[in-house]
């Protein structure tokens, strides 16, 4: 490319500013890989399992895999916005032991289950908070604070319960978590409600924008006047909020809760969200690829059932899933940054040879 | 100053007496000048002799211990980087402070999101509105993108620079500081920056460019301002002046040669 066609930008009209079609052919591609290939993933692994147990792939059966998924996936949600943002809270499972403790207590010993319920949801909500402003404050990377938080609230839940189950607390506490709105298990329904609304604002918002900018440049973002501060703790606030609403959900079908709830849940959870093709190391991913993975978890997991193989085997595929993944997507990177090299050389090359 | 007297609208950034001490260090003493917009000034020195300092005050980073600073007029008492941004003083660092992950659009209205409309803390963000401030800028400076949606990590230097000038520009409509531009650029790249720049100064925003190279200040510069031990040294119309008064007037001795 000589100088004298750069100094005429109008000579290149429409085309070169949004592209040729290959290219944004290939951006198109590239932007939706990690969900094509998840979508595949579903769709054959679904193949099989149907056709080993035909009556595998029904409507009733959807309900109860996605029953299943549910609690992980709403937790899902809020910590793939967290992740976007460059920032991870490890201390879910045990939130989400204490909110299900919580208001199963709070039941038991009389609270309306309304008011048990909220009560639960805005605690884990300032523990998020909380845990936020330890990782703002102190800066360590948040995975060793918030393994301190999971460490730390887990004893408290064994603390509250001496160890046993919560139990004798009354059948009104199951509304909640037992409705069937259109006949379809309550925390699938708020799931299939949230994940949209969780996806327009990442997507559509300034909240989103900000998010994503935060997560690809947390300096820039602060130089440049945006709210970084007010947005991380927010996000760390919201990711509590959403595990707080899925315990509660589980202790009110169960009418109950049990010390072990979410135990090694974090895991599951940020499984989801890698495997969603969240960039571990924030400012990329989305909502609709979380959903695809939490999709695919919860037809292995089933699937491996229907088909009558030994259950252990579901971790040993969901975590050579998620390597499998990660490593194409590395060896991909890789790749894409190779030509970029070649052609910033081959640009160089051009440079001299117009120029000298 | 004798070459600034002709008759010309007022200056967009004013400052008078400026000075500026650190410990028992002076900074900067009695720097008066006037920047004009459509001019590309190009602010030299040595390092240590006081250039980044100026452009610390001009961005309210810093604040002078005496004299004063008007922008557009308006007396600045204290001029925070809050309130120098709101009244279009805007500077582009070498680092660029681009968000690798986001598109060309995103990078360039970031900050300055043209909303469709807002409900609570929820703004949505209007993407259509978005691209056309981005392409009416990109436009006015003639910056060469490929392609504005993708990943401005994907992006050469060069076409990284006209993104980080293009977001400069929604914001720093009066005063543009650009801090050694060309420093890490490759020939080609630079000298589509030093058009970008020039494009930029046309649209009537006072241009001031930190520079250690001679060439870019002959090949753009409308003005050379030379500071030496924080004082003003030289302040002249570009035409008027050979390389040799500028390097006279950077080190402060007449037998200095162009090396």
């Amino acid at each position: 490319m000589s100088m004298h066609q750069e100094r005429s930008p109008a000579a290149d009209g429409e085309v070169s500013r949004f592209g040729n079609l290959k290219t944004l052919a290939r951006t198109a591609v590239q932007k939706h890989v990690r969900n094509l290939s998840l979508l595949i993933a579903v769709v054959v692994a679904v193949t099989i399992v149907s056709a080993e147990r035909p009556t595998y792939l029904s409507y009733s059966n959807f309900l109860v895999v996605g029953l299943q998924m549910s609690f992980v996936a709403i937790a899902a949600l809020g910590m793939t916005a967290l992740i976007i943002s460059g920032y991870i809270d490890l201390s879910i499972g045990s939130m989400f032991g204490l909110a299900a403790v919580v208001s199963a207590i709070l039941a038991r010993d009389g609270w309306p289950a309304v008011l048990a319920i909220l009560a639960a949801i805005a605690l884990t909500g300032a523990i998020g908070f909380l845990n936020g402003l330890l990782v703002w404050r102190i800066s360590i990377s948040p995975i060793i604070i918030t393994l301190g938080s999971l460490t730390l609230i887990r004893g408290v839940v064994y603390l509250l319960t001496h160890g046993f189950a919560i139990t004798g607390v009354p059948d009104s506490f199951g509304g909640f978590g037992q409705a069937k709105p259109l006949g379809v298990p309550m925390p699938v329904a708020i799931f299939v409600i949230l994940a949209p609304v969780t996806a327009f604002i990442l997507n559509r918002t300034t909240i989103g924008r900000y998010i994503f900018a935060i997560g690809g440049n947390r300096e820039a973002s602060q130089a440049l006047g945006l709210p970084v501060r007010r947005l991380v703790l927010a996000t760390f606030a919201v990711n509590g909020l959403l595990v707080g609403l899925a315990a509660t959900l589980a202790s009110s079908r169960y009418v109950g809760a049990d010390p072990n709830f979410g135990v090694g849940m974090e895991l599951d959870v940020i499984t989801a969200v890698i495997l969603g093709g969240v960039a571990f190391s924030g400012g990329e991913g989305g909502i609709a690829g979380v959903v695809l993975a939490v999709l695919l978890l919860g037809v292995i997991n089933s699937g491996i059932i229907s088909m009558g193989i030994d259950p252990f085997y579901a971790n040993v595929i969901k975590g050579a899933v998620l390597i499998i993944a990660v490593a194409v997507d590395q060896l991909v990177h890789e790749q894409r940054e190779r030509y970029q090299r070649s052609m910033a050389m081959r640009d160089a090359r051009e440079e001299e040879l117009g120029l000298a | 100053m004798a070459a600034l007297d002709a008759p010309r609208a007022d200056p967009v950034v004013r400052c008078e007496n400026v000075t500026k001490y650190f410990g028992a260090v002076r900074a900067l003493r009695d720097v008066s000048l006037g920047l004009h917009g459509g001019e590309v000034a190009c602010l030299v020195g040595e390092n240590g002799a006081g250039k980044s300092t100026l452009v610390k005050i001009l961005t309210g980073i810093h604040q002078p211990d005496t004299g004063k600073l008007w922008i557009d007029g308006q007396l600045q008492n204290h001029l925070t980087p809050q309130r120098a941004r709101a009244a279009g003083v805007e500077a582009v660092f070498q680092d660029l402070a681009l968000c690798n992950n986001l598109d060309a659009v995103a990078n360039i209205v970031l900050g300055q999101e043209p909303l469709r409309f807002r409900l609570g803390p929820l703004r949505l963000v209007d993407r259509r509105e978005s691209l056309a401030i981005a392409t009416r800028i990109i436009d006015d400076i003639g910056v060469k993108l490929d392609n504005l949606t993708t990943p401005v990590r994907r992006l050469s230097g060069g076409q990284r620079q006209g993104v980080a000038i293009a977001r400069a520009m929604v914001r720093g409509h009066k005063l543009l500081l650009f801090d050694e531009p060309t420093a890490a650029l490759s020939l080609r790249q630079k000298l589509s920056t030093l058009d970008l720049i020039r494009r930029v100064a046309e649209q009537r925003v006072a241009v001031v460019m930190i520079t250690h190279n001679l060439d870019d200040i002959f090949s753009i510069g409308d003005r050379v301002i030379v500071v030496r031990l924080g004082r003003v040294t030289m302040d002249e119309r570009v035409p008027d002046v050979t390389q040799q008064d500028v390097i006279t007037h950077m080190v402060g001795s007449p037998d200095a040669r162009l090396a």
